[in-house]
């Protein structure tokens, strides 16, 4: 049982005037998988130390179990954290490094080694526990670096881009792994990374920093369909979302020379128009479509086409299509817009208009 | 015909050859030559300086060790040396790891000041550094000669711990802190077996520094019982005569020691100096 509350939690270096992380507010509950996602030097890594008490708080109140943990040393948070370079003690083997923690907590010499023993066998690594980590492999110091947090049995797990060092077929498995390990132990964890497809895939819920913010939290699939502003519309999603300048005009948006029905916004507001790639279909007559371009580029990747679409003065699009498409290069192609998903932005702040998410 | 030719190649080969050769006699001569030295007495050196030693007098080095006081020369440097040794490793290990993991204020202002002291050969401190002894009673004792080789070779050991403590990826000390330890802890169970490399070069270097070291301990110390070997020379030569042969001998005593720590740690003094150089 472990919940874990940020509030108001900002951060600033020393030196430095700008706010490195600010504002945030997050609740992770009991027993939940959350991933925080953003590019580098979005704060996500910072929040993560400071949760872990790596980094101080400048100001706000970080709580485990309603237990305020700003001034508590990092040694008694009762936290486990893997890191992106493993952090393996290189002097020690593989049996010292996952029973490191445990020892400090645990002085009984037999039950140290049970619990070691345990872990090594739940992560396939018994045969190497007289190994020093410079004689493993990559995926193998993962995963004592998994182990050593495991073997601790804490109450909150923290994962640094955890996976960014391995190759990408150990990745793919790694993330099936962890998945698992979080319904096994059922404990709150809490992953930072900036890839997407590892969010969308883990977490239980996702929440995507900006500059320093929380720029929106949810379920994966919310936050896809619904992103609360450009930000996150473009950050999410590869290809990103397309997004368009708009106007608003009467009962109707227009998006270059197409109109889109939609009522009660007031005419004249600047706006920004965003729709999915997966969501524009090829369409044969120019009347059934509601934008058109040239046919610059066809990428096909297997299972989908994607089709790079040039507009002349207005910003390019990215259609998904099937496997096999109509589209021709240089050719002219016109497009429909499901219109269940279109997403209005306002253009000036980014941010998501109001019933314009389904 | 071809087989009498010379190839450039095996032309290269005979220069190398030739020019190591020739540093090998000029960097190992006079040791070998103090070696032979050891060996002959005095007559037999003024007769002939250069000739092999033939009868061998081992029983010089007998006689050293028991008549000369030789004894107490060798264990007073040994326990001296290996005390600041043991007291240089230590403090210097932990201020190089103050250095290289923490943020505080002044910090290049001390690690100025630390290194600023190097800058001056130790003819310049010596005068001062006698007076300083005298004043706080430390004048003639093993002590004192302690603290003086800790505070002459502190710098240089902070500064080859230092570059080595940096280089420990920082993930280390953070994983060590979640794990449950203290900073002091740290220190000892990942800083120091971390940086083991780095660290047997510093005792390496310092032993031998200071094993050797004359300058000093012949200003600090005038009791012929608290002498160290590098002194003990002084022992065969008077105002009249210098007794050749056995301070050839109370030389290879002194040497003997350092070429044999040298000889069974070369390796890893070399390892800890190109650690990390090419990674």
């Amino acid at each position: 049982m472990a919940v874990v509350e940020l509030t108001d939690i900002c951060k600033s270096y020393e030196g430095s005037g700008d706010l490195a992380v600010r504002d945030v507010n997050i609740r992770v509950e009991d027993a939940e998988f959350m991933v925080l996602l953003g590019p580098s030097g979005c704060g996500k890594s910072t929040t993560l130390r400071m949760i872990a008490g790596l980094e101080s708080i400048t100001s706000g109140t970080l709580s485990i179990d309603d237990e305020q943990m700003n001034g508590i040393p990092a040694r008694n948070r009762d936290i486990a954290m893997v890191f992106q370079s493993y952090a393996l003690y290189p002097h020690m083997s593989v049996r010292d490094n996952l029973g490191f923690g445990l020892k400090r907590r645990q002085t009984d010499r037999a039950v140290v080694k049970r619990r070691v023993e345990e872990v090594a066998a739940s992560i396939g690594l018994t045969d190497y526990l007289e190994r020093k980590p410079h004689a493993l492999s990559g995926g193998q110091r993962q995963r004592v670096a998994l182990g050593r947090a495991i073997a601790r049995d804490p109450k909150v797990f923290l994962f640094d881009e955890p996976l960014s060092n391995l190759d990408a077929a150990l990745r793919v498995s790694t993330r099936a792994e962890l998945v698992r390990l979080h319904q096994k132990l059922s404990a709150t964890m809490i992953y930072v990374t900036h890839d997407q497809v590892e969010a969308m895939t883990m977490g239980d819920r996702v929440c995507i920093m900006q500059n320093g913010e929380v720029a929106q939290i949810g379920k994966p699939m919310e936050v896809y369909l619904n992103p609360a502003n450009t930000f996150v519309a473009a950050f999410l999603g590869n290809p990103p979302m397309n997004l368009m300048d708009a106007t608003a005009g009467e009962g109707a948006v227009a998006v270059g020379d197409a109109r889109i029905t939609r009522a009660g916004i007031s005419p004249g507001r600047k706006l920004t128009f965003g729709i999915r790639p997966e969501d524009l279909t090829p369409v044969d007559r120019p009347g059934d479509g509601i934008l058109s371009g040239r046919v610059t580029s066809i990428e096909p990747l297997g299972a989908e086409t994607l089709i790079h679409v040039d507009r002349g003065a207005h910003a390019p699009l990215i259609v998904r299509g099937g496997r096999l498409t109509a589209a021709r290069l240089d050719e002219t192609i016109h497009l429909a817009a499901t219109p269940d998903m279109i997403r209005l932005f306002d253009a000036g702040t980014g941010r998501a208009l109001e019933g314009t998410a389904q | 015909m071809n087989g009498t030719r010379i190839s450039p190649n095996g032309l290269r080969m005979a220069a190398l050859l030739l020019f190591i050769a020739i540093y090998t006699a000029y960097a190992a001569g006079p040791f070998v030559w103090v070696a032979m030295m050891s060996l002959r007495t005095t007559t037999e050196i003024a007769a002939d300086p250069y000739a092999l030693p033939w009868p061998l007098h081992f029983d010089k080095f007998v006689s050293a060790w028991t008549d000369s006081n030789y004894d107490a020369y060798f264990f007073n440097s040994v326990g001296i040396v290996l005390t600041a040794v043991v007291i240089l490793t230590v403090i210097g290990g932990m201020a190089a790891h103050c250095f290289a993991r923490y943020r505080f204020r002044f910090k290049g202002l001390i690690y100025f000041i630390i290194f600023s002291t190097i800058i001056f050969p130790p003819q310049v401190t010596v005068i001062g550094l006698f007076q300083i002894m005298v004043d706080y009673g430390l004048y003639n004792s093993r002590i004192g000669l302690v603290l003086v080789y800790v505070s002459i070779q502190l710098p240089i050991t902070i500064y080859i711990l230092e570059s080595f403590f940096a280089r420990i990826p920082g993930d280390l000390f953070d994983a060590a802190r979640i794990d449950g330890y203290s900073e002091w802890e740290i220190f000892w169970k990942i800083s120091l077996p971390v940086a083991l490399p780095a660290i047997s070069t510093t005792v390496i270097l310092n032993t031998i520094l200071l094993w050797n070291e004359f300058l000093y301990a012949v200003v600090l110390i005038t009791d012929d019982d608290k002498r160290t070997l590098p002194l003990g020379v002084l022992r065969f030569m008077g105002d009249q005569l210098e007794d050749v042969g056995m301070i050839a001998t109370g030389l290879m005593i002194a040497i003997v020691p350092v070429v044999l720590i040298y000889v069974f740690f070369s390796e890893r003094l070399i390892q800890g100096m190109t650690a990390g150089a090419v990674k």
